[in-house]
C-alpha cells in the first residue's frame, strides 16, 4: 500500500489524499512528513485550503514548523507559518507594524513557558519574587492582548507555563516549595481565566499534556540552543493548533458514529445474547465519555452489523448500560455495508459524511470506510477496551471554541429533524406539507448575546454559506459595532418545536447600495421557504430605507454548489466577479406558507 | 551506522533533503534547504542509532555534515 512518503517522492502531492496518508503516522514519522509538507508552498498545492500561522514567544519556535505542518497536514490544511524573532513576544505583539501583524494570521501563537517569568527573578529568591515577576507578566500579557485585539486581527493562542522540578527543586524547605506551587497555579487560573474575558483569545493548557508522560524541556537543548520546551512537547502543542486549525476552516466534525460488537459493549450480541456481552469496567466508561461527548452538541449515531430488533432491546432494556436509545438520533443495526449506512444517515442529517467520525473495533470495516469514505475519520479502536478512551480523544475532533446555547440542543433538534422527515413522507405534495408544517420566522438586528453563536454559524456551516466567509467573535461583535452593517438574525420554529437561531444576512450600506456580503443558513431548515422570506425581507428594508440596489455575492466552494442559483431564483441579475445585482423594482413575495415577523 | 555515506542517506531521509554523498563535505550555508534549527534533529537522530551522547556544544561549531559524522563517531 502507497504511504505518505512514496506518494510524496512520486510527486506530484495530491494534498486531498494527504489526511488518509497521514493517518497512521505519529511521533518522529509524522515530524519527518511535517518536514516535507512545510516546504510546499501554495503553488505546489493549488487545491489546498490554507491556514496562516504567525509564532512568536519567548524560546526558539522553530521546530514548531514542521510540527504544524504535520498536525495541520492531518485536517487537510496547509500551514504557512510565519515565526517571529528569538524572545521577541514583547515587542512583536506591541507592534502593529510587526511581521507578527503583517502576517495576518488565522492563529497567532504567544508560545511561553518558565524562563518567561524566571528570567527576571533576581537570585537568590523566594516564592514572593516569582509571584510578583509572574503577576507583572500577567499585566504586560493583559496589554499586548489589548493591543492585539486592537489591530483586530484572528486568535491570540497563550499556554500555561509548566513548573519543571528544577524549579521547585532549589527551595530546599517543603513548605516554601508548596508556596511555590501555589503561587505559581494561582497566577496560572489568573492566565486561564483570560481566554474567559477576551472571546479573542485561546490559552491552552499545557499541564493535561505533560501528564501523559512528555517531558518538558531537554536540558542541553535549552542551554545551547534557547529551546525553552521539548520538541515531543512542541509536537503535542501543535496537535491541539490543528485541531484549533480545524474550527477556525469550518471543518469541525458534528457526528459520532459507533460500532457496537466490540467497540461500545465487549463480545458479540447475536452470539453472546443479551446477557453474555459485557457492559463494564472498561467498556462501561466508554460509554461514559460517548455520553459526555454527546450531551455537547456531537451528534451521537450507532452503526452496527446486527439484527435490529435484539439490538434495540439492548438499548432499551440492559441493565448495565449507559448509552439509551435517546442519545443517539439514529441507530443503524442492518447488515449493509457500513459505507452505504453512513452516507444514508448522512443525507437524512443533510450534513457532509466529512462531518463524520466512526468508531469500530474491526480492522475491515475501518479499511472499507477508509477507501469508500476518505472524508470520514476513522478511529480504529482494538482488542483492548481500556485503550478506547483514549483513542477517540487522542484527537480533539469535536473541539470548539466555545459552547453555544444551541449545541445542548443539537440532538433533540436534529431528531425531530428526522420526524419532520417522516411527517413529510406522509404528504403527497411539498406545497401541503410545508403548509401544514407551519414555519415561523423571526428576523431580527443580532445582539451581543447572539455574538457566539452567529460566528458559530458561520464557522460550522458548509453548504448555504454563500461566500464562506468565516468569522471569529472578535469580528462578528466588531461589525456590531460598526453602524455601516446590518446583522439580521434568523430565528425559526415549526409545529415540532424551536429550531433556534438558524441562520445569519450580512449586509453593509455604502451610499445607496447595500452590499449582502454573506448569507448564512443552517441545513436543518433547507427547502422551507426560509430563504426567500429572509431574502424578500432584506430587499423590502433596503428600499424602504432608500437604496437603489442590493449587490450581493456568491464564491464558490466545494461545499456550496447548492446555493450557487439562489440570487438569480429570487431576481438578482448577474452583475460580474461573483456579485448578483437587485435594482428594487419587482421584490419576491414571502411564501405564503410561513408567518415571517420582523424586529 | 558504519560510514559516512550511511550517515547522509539517514540525514536524506529524515530531513528530506536532496542530499548527495559529495555533499558531506559542503559547509551547511551550501546545503540546498539547511536550516540550523536541523541540528537538533540530528543529534537526536544520532543519538538514538548509536545510544551514545553526543557534545551539543561541538556540534553546534560544526561546520559540515563530515565533522558531524567524525564528532559521533568520536564519541
Amino acid at each position: 500500500m502507497e504511504d505518505f512518503f512514496t506518494h510524496h517522492a512520486s510527486g506530484p502531492l495530491d494534498f486531498a489524499r494527504v489526511p488518509a496518508l497521514l493517518a497512521g503516522l505519529d511521533g518522529p514519522d509524522l515530524l519527518r512528513a511535517g518536514r516535507l509538507l512545510a516546504r510546499l508552498t501554495p503553488g505546489d498545492v493549488p487545491d489546498a485550503r490554507t491556514c496562516t500561522i504567525a509564532v512568536t514567544g519567548q524560546g526558539t519556535l522553530a521546530p514548531l514548523i514542521p510540527a504544524l505542518a504535520g498536525e495541520l497536514a492531518r485536517h487537510g490544511l496547509l500551514a504557512r507559518t510565519t515565526v517571529g524573532q528569538f524572545g521577541g513576544y514583547l515587542t512583536e505583539l506591541a507592534d502593529p507594524a510587526s511581521e507578527i501583524y503583517a502576517a495576518k494570521a488565522d492563529l497567532t501563537l504567544c508560545v511561553l513557558d518558565a524562563q518567561t517569568v524566571f528570567d527576571e527573578v533576581p537570585v537568590p529568591w523566594r516564592p514572593a519574587d516569582v509571584e510578583a515577576v509572574f503577576t507583572a507578566k500577567l499585566a504586560t500579557l493583559e496589554n499586548l492582548i489589548g493591543r492585539f485585539e486592537k489591530a483586530g486581527g484572528g486568535t491570540l493562542v497563550l499556554n500555561t507555563l509548566p513548573l519543571p522540578h528544577r524549579f521547585t527543586a532549589q527551595l530546599v524547605d517543603h513548605r516554601s516549595r508548596a508556596q511555590l506551587g501555589a503561587v505559581w497555579r494561582e497566577a496560572t487560573a489568573r492566565l486561564l481565566r483570560l481566554g474567559e474575558e477576551h472571546p479573542g483569545v485561546v490559552v491552552l493548557d499545557l499541564d493535561p499534556l505533560i501528564a501523559e508522560g512528555i517531558a518538558v524541556d531537554e536540558p542541553r537543548f535549552r542551554s545551547y540552543a534557547g529551546l525553552h520546551l521539548s520538541e515531543p512537547l512542541l509536537a503535542r502543542y501543535a496537535r491541539e493548533i490543528g485541531h484549533l486549525g480545524r474550527g477556525v476552516a469550518g471543518t469541525t466534525k458534528k457526528v459520532l458514529v459507533l460500532d457496537l460488537d466490540g467497540t461500545t459493549w465487549g463480545g458479540v450480541l447475536g452470539e453472546d445474547g443479551q446477557d453474555g456481552v459485557r457492559v463494564d469496567g472498561a467498556f462501561r466508561d466508554f460509554q461514559r465519555v460517548i455520553k459526555q461527548i454527546g450531551s455537547q452538541g456531537v451528534l451521537l449515531a450507532v452503526a452496527s452489523k446486527n439484527d435490529a430488533e435484539p439490538v434495540a432491546r439492548m438499548l432499551r432494556d440492559h441493565e448495565g448500560m449507559t448509552l439509551r436509545e435517546d442519545d443517539f438520533v439514529r441507530v443503524t443495526a442492518n447488515w449493509r455495508p457500513k459505507h452505504d449506512n453512513l452516507t444514508v444517515l448522512a443525507d437524512d442529517l443533510n450534513l457532509g459524511v466529512d462531518s463524520f467520525v466512526f468508531v469500530d473495533d474491526s480492522p475491515g470495516e475501518c479499511g472499507l470506510v477508509r477507501r469508500e469514505l476518505p472524508g470520514v475519520s476513522v478511529v480504529q479502536v482494538d482488542v483492548e477496551p481500556a485503550l478506547h478512551v483514549g483513542k477517540l480523544l487522542r484527537d480533539g475532533w469535536f473541539d470548539v471554541r466555545e459552547l453555544t446555547v444551541e449545541d445542548g440542543k443539537r440532538v433533540t433538534k436534529y431528531r425531530d429533524e428526522l420526524v419532520r422527515k417522516d411527517f413529510l413522507d406522509s404528504f403527497d405534495s411539498i406545497e401541503q406539507y410545508l403548509k401544514e408544517l407551519e414555519v415561523r420566522v423571526v428576523l431580527a438586528e443580532a445582539d451581543a448575546q447572539q455574538v457566539p453563536r452567529v460566528s458559530q454559524l458561520t464557522l460550522r456551516t458548509n453548504q448555504f454559506n454563500l461566500t464562506t466567509t468565516r468569522l471569529q467573535q472578535p469580528q462578528v461583535q466588531a461589525m456590531l459595532d460598526n453602524p455601516q452593517w446590518t446583522v439580521l438574525t434568523i430565528a425559526s420554529s415549526d409545529r415540532f418545536g424551536d429550531n433556534g437561531l438558524v441562520g445569519v444576512l450580512f449586509a453593509r450600506r455604502d451610499g445607496t447600495t447595500v452590499h449582502l456580503d454573506n448569507f448564512v443558513l443552517s441545513c436543518r431548515v433547507f427547502s422551507r421557504g426560509i430563504e426567500q422570506a429572509c431574502l424578500s425581507a432584506l430587499l423590502g428594508r433596503a428600499k424602504a430605507e432608500g437604496a437603489t440596489e442590493v449587490l450581493a455575492a456568491y464564491r464558490p466552494t466545494a461545499k456550496n454548489g447548492k446555493v450557487a442559483g439562489l440570487y438569480p431564483r429570487y431576481g438578482f441579475a448577474e452583475a460580474g466577479e461573483g456579485l448578483f445585482r437587485h435594482d428594487l423594482a419587482d421584490i419576491v413575495e414571502v411564501p405564503d406558507h410561513l408567518h415571517l415577523e420582523q424586529r | 551506522m558504519k560510514t559516512l555515506d550511511e550517515f547522509v542517506g539517514l540525514v536524506r531521509t529524515e530531513l528530506g533533503l536532496p542530499l548527495t554523498d559529495g555533499d558531506a563535505r559542503r559547509t551547511f550555508d551550501e546545503l540546498p534547504g539547511w536550516d540550523s534549527v536541523y541540528l537538533l534533529t540530528v543529534l537526536t537522530l544520532l543519538e538514538r542509532r548509536t545510544g551514545k551522547q553526543v557534545s551539543l556544544p561541538a556540534m553546534l561549531e560544526a561546520g559540515s555534515l563530515e565533522q558531524i559524522y567524525t564528532l559521533a563517531a568520536a564519541a
